[in-house]
């Protein structure tokens, strides 16, 4: 093979005019450092990274350091991170960040998380990757910030954005990237407009919902990578009849995705009993339900959210038929919702709520529990505290130190959480082992959000997950488009851990 | 690198270049020179006005912390950490100052007839392959320049040497017989024969990772009857991430003038 060798002339025309005493020689000291700087920057195999030998205190696991590989070796520098849910995307963006930093390729990093990850970035970049990455100050002057970490949120709005705009970051990081899938939102515009070098998105959930807002996701880094919206969209349809397109559409993904499941870390996992607990409800429970169903008025989505709230709990619902008889105009229709609300009174202890104490108490352990509704929450510890059974809360309007002071208290006093997706977000709850999902969400990715809340690196012990539903009510069409999202997922996406049941491969 | 050793080096660096260094253990608070101030801190505007008043330059006070376990306080100063991009300017800097050098070996201590220094070529060379990946190695040659034979490792043979700038006294240096211009021409003929002797199946490697990646493209695009705009960019990406390339690039080097008989080894960089 001709192989073609490239060389400078300038260090032999700089040695000649030495050589005739033009110029000074340099130090040997100097000359020295040199060669030392050399050797500490040299990448010597094709394979492999530079950053751990710098990171004596790091240990990585190896899915993470090959994620990373993969990112810089094959992806150049544009990727989806997805790794199952608790096997440490952060440690590969770090490990990704650093490698850049050292190979002098990226200069400026900006590091977008939500407002409640940013103070874990910000600790791990530092303590566990020695680099010095700072909050965003609207005080400080980016010119000096090299490595910058902010929220979504913050970045978006004048003046933060106008001051992250005018910088060149050659590489941005955004965490929980899922919450960009929709192409019409704030952020999405924001991200797309960045200029990014090298851009990793973080997300455990790729697919929420359907399969465009993976298109949408990969536009960010490459657009056009996957045509435009309409050849993906024939793509991906064809794919469904043939073999070979979903091969090519599996391709094109996996060049710009780098997806660990739990399976191939090659770390041994506890295991994941996942189980769907039908609920009944009682006669009187029924009876409301039937009646909210068939309401005459309302249009169809505060049937649907009524429904919902019945299978929760009486609270849950109190306040929207309240609503609905307050803003009613037709007496018939308020006097309704009068005897609505005061049969859902006497109606007893909702049955998932029995329910619930009753696997608390089988488990005999630390319990999480997951609602859609606030109002069910506080129905929830009420009647928990009725049981004797230790309860705290936890949602999205608890401010940091607040989450943090319940966390505490979840792991060393009460038996049970009773928590609302939002804010749960990176919360490591490692000592626990049964979740309750206590409410199904529409979307099959929170469930695996959940789960990954116990079920994550870490982990000691098998793990029990408790999805209830309420037979022959909307929470059964609810299990039903959940299997049928997930089907979607794997489909495009790869394989998942149990989330709703335990997987049929166990079964057959 | 470690954290001692980013820190030693800093120090040294400094100290060469005649900077006044306050070391703190972990952080390190240098008063810059005015030739360091405009090499590092990027503001011509400021000397180029001092200048032209003709006032008194204050060159700045650089402090830096070398120990992580001060990053996440709030102590004033430039968190270095080895791909900071300080130490890369640092870095940089040292390869202008340290590119070449002229030296002599001392005789060895009460040694009192006089001694005969060998001339030599020392070179430093990075060898660079790279396409989607990148892998490089460094070469530190030697060519004693009586009689032209080679020696690899040279550096770290050297550099356990007592060497110094000036003639020692005592010494007598033979005159070089190849002429160093002629050696390192020698030098970059024997690294390229390394060079081709090596084996490249790293280059067809990439180009089947190149195939690969423009066959998907192709058939993502294949039933467009006009190509848009995203299909070229996306393959001019494929074309620059997978071109391959080898380049040698000469570190540093210079002129050996040695009494120790250097012995052939193979130990590498």
């Amino acid at each position: 093979m001709e192989i073609e060798i490239r060389r400078s002339s300038e260090w032999k025309e700089g040695f000649a005019e030495r050589l005739e005493q033009r110029r000074p020689w340099d130090n040997w000291t100097l000359y020295q450092l040199c060669y030392e700087a050399e050797q500490a920057k040299l990448i010597p195999e094709f394979h492999g990274l530079q950053c751990p030998r710098h990171l004596p205190n790091l240990t990585a696991y190896p899915h993470q350091l090959e994620a990373a590989e993969t990112v810089i070796e094959r992806m150049n520098g544009k990727a989806i991170l997805a790794d199952e849910v608790g096997l440490g995307k952060t440690i590969e963006a770090g490990l990704i960040l650093k490698e850049y930093l050292i190979r002098g390729v990226v200069k400026k990093a900006l590091i977008l998380a939500p407002a409640s990850l940013t103070n874990q970035w910000l600790a791990e970049l530092n303590t566990k990757f020695h680099i010095p990455a700072m909050a965003y100050n609207k005080k400080y002057n980016l010119d000096h910030c090299p490595i910058v970490v902010t929220s979504i949120d913050m970045a978006k709005r004048s003046p933060h954005r106008e001051a992250i705009s005018a910088q060149e970051y050659d590489l941005v990081i955004i965490d929980e990237a899922h919450k960009l899938k929709n192409p019409k939102t704030k952020n999405y515009e924001f991200v797309q407009q960045m200029k990014k070098k090298f851009c990793l998105l973080l997300t455990a959930t790729p697919i929420q919902n359907d399969v465009f807002e993976l298109f949408n996701l990969i536009s960010l880094l490459k657009p056009g990578h996957l045509g435009n919206l309409e050849t993906f969209q024939r793509v991906f349809s064809a794919s469904k009849h043939h073999v070979e397109e979903d091969e090519f559409l599996r391709e094109l993904i996996q060049q710009v995705m780098v997806r660990n499941s739990r399976d191939d870390t090659g770390i041994t996992w506890t295991n994941r009993h996942v189980r769907i607990l039908p609920a009944v409800f009682s006669a009187d429970e029924r009876e409301v339900y039937n009646h909210v169903s068939n309401l005459p008025v309302g249009d169809s989505f505060t049937r649907l959210t009524l429904q919902r709230e019945l299978c929760s709990s009486p609270l849950a619902a109190v306040m929207t038929l309240e609503k609905i008889a307050k803003e009613t105009g037709d007496p018939d229709i308020r006097h309704e919702m009068e005897q609505l609300l005061l049969k859902l009174t006497q109606s007893g202890i909702h049955a998932k709520a029995k329910m619930t104490a009753e696997l608390i108490r089988k488990a005999g352990d630390k319990v999480i529990v997951f609602t859609e509704y606030r109002a069910t929450q506080v129905y929830l510890q009420a009647y928990f505290h009725q049981q004797g059974i230790t309860s705290v809360l936890f949602n999205g309007k608890f401010n940091k130190n607040k989450r943090e002071w319940m966390k505490q208290l979840f792991q060393q006093k009460a038996q049970v959480l009773i928590a609302t997706e939002s804010g749960s977000e990176g919360l490591n709850l490692q000592f626990c082992h049964h979740v309750v999902n206590y409410d199904l969400p529409w979307n099959p990715m929170k469930l695996e959000q959940r789960i990954g809340r116990v079920h994550r690196l870490g982990q000691t012990e098998d793990v029990h997950i408790y999805n209830l539903a309420v037979q022959e009510t909307v929470e059964d069409q609810m299990v039903e488009l959940l299997e049928k999202k997930l089907g979607v997922f794997e489909q495009v996406v790869g394989e998942l851990d149990d989330i709703l049941t335990d997987s049929k491969r166990s079964i057959s | 690198m470690n954290e001692q050793r980013i820190h030693q080096y800093i120090r040294q660096f400094f100290e060469e270049n005649e900077c006044r260094v306050v070391d703190a253990g972990g952080q390190l608070t240098v008063q810059l020179t005015a030739a360091m101030d405009k090499r590092l801190m990027n503001r011509p505007y400021y000397w180029s006005y001092i200048e032209s008043i003709g006032a008194e330059p204050r060159p700045a006070e650089l402090t830096m912390i070398t120990d992580p376990k001060l990053f996440s306080g709030d102590m004033p100063g430039e968190r270095i950490h080895f791909g900071s991009p300080r130490l890369h300017q640092l870095f940089d800097v040292t390869k202008e100052q340290g590119a070449y050098v002229q030296l002599y070996e001392k005789p060895a201590a009460g040694q009192t007839a006089q001694v005969t220094l060998t001339p030599w070529l020392g070179m430093n060379c990075k060898v660079t392959y790279a396409s989607d990946r990148t892998k490089e190695s460094l070469y530190s040659l030697g060519m004693n320049l009586m009689n032209g034979a080679v020696i690899d490792g040279f550096q770290p043979t050297v550099r356990e040497l007592d060497l110094t700038a000036a003639i020692p006294a005592n010494t007598y240096y033979l005159p070089y017989i190849i002429h160093p211009n002629n050696a390192v021409g020698r030098l970059e003929d024997l690294l390229d024969r390394v060079i081709r002797e090596d084996d490249h199946a790293w280059m067809g490697e990439a180009a089947q990772r190149r195939v690969r990646d423009l066959r998907v493209l192709d058939y993502f695009y294949a039933d467009d009857e006009e190509v848009p705009e995203s299909y070229e960019s996306e393959r001019q990406a494929i074309e620059e991430q997978y071109a391959v390339s080898v380049s040698v690039e000469v570190i540093n080097g210079g002129l050996f003038y040695l009494h120790s008989g250097l012995v052939k080894n193979r130990s590498g960089g």
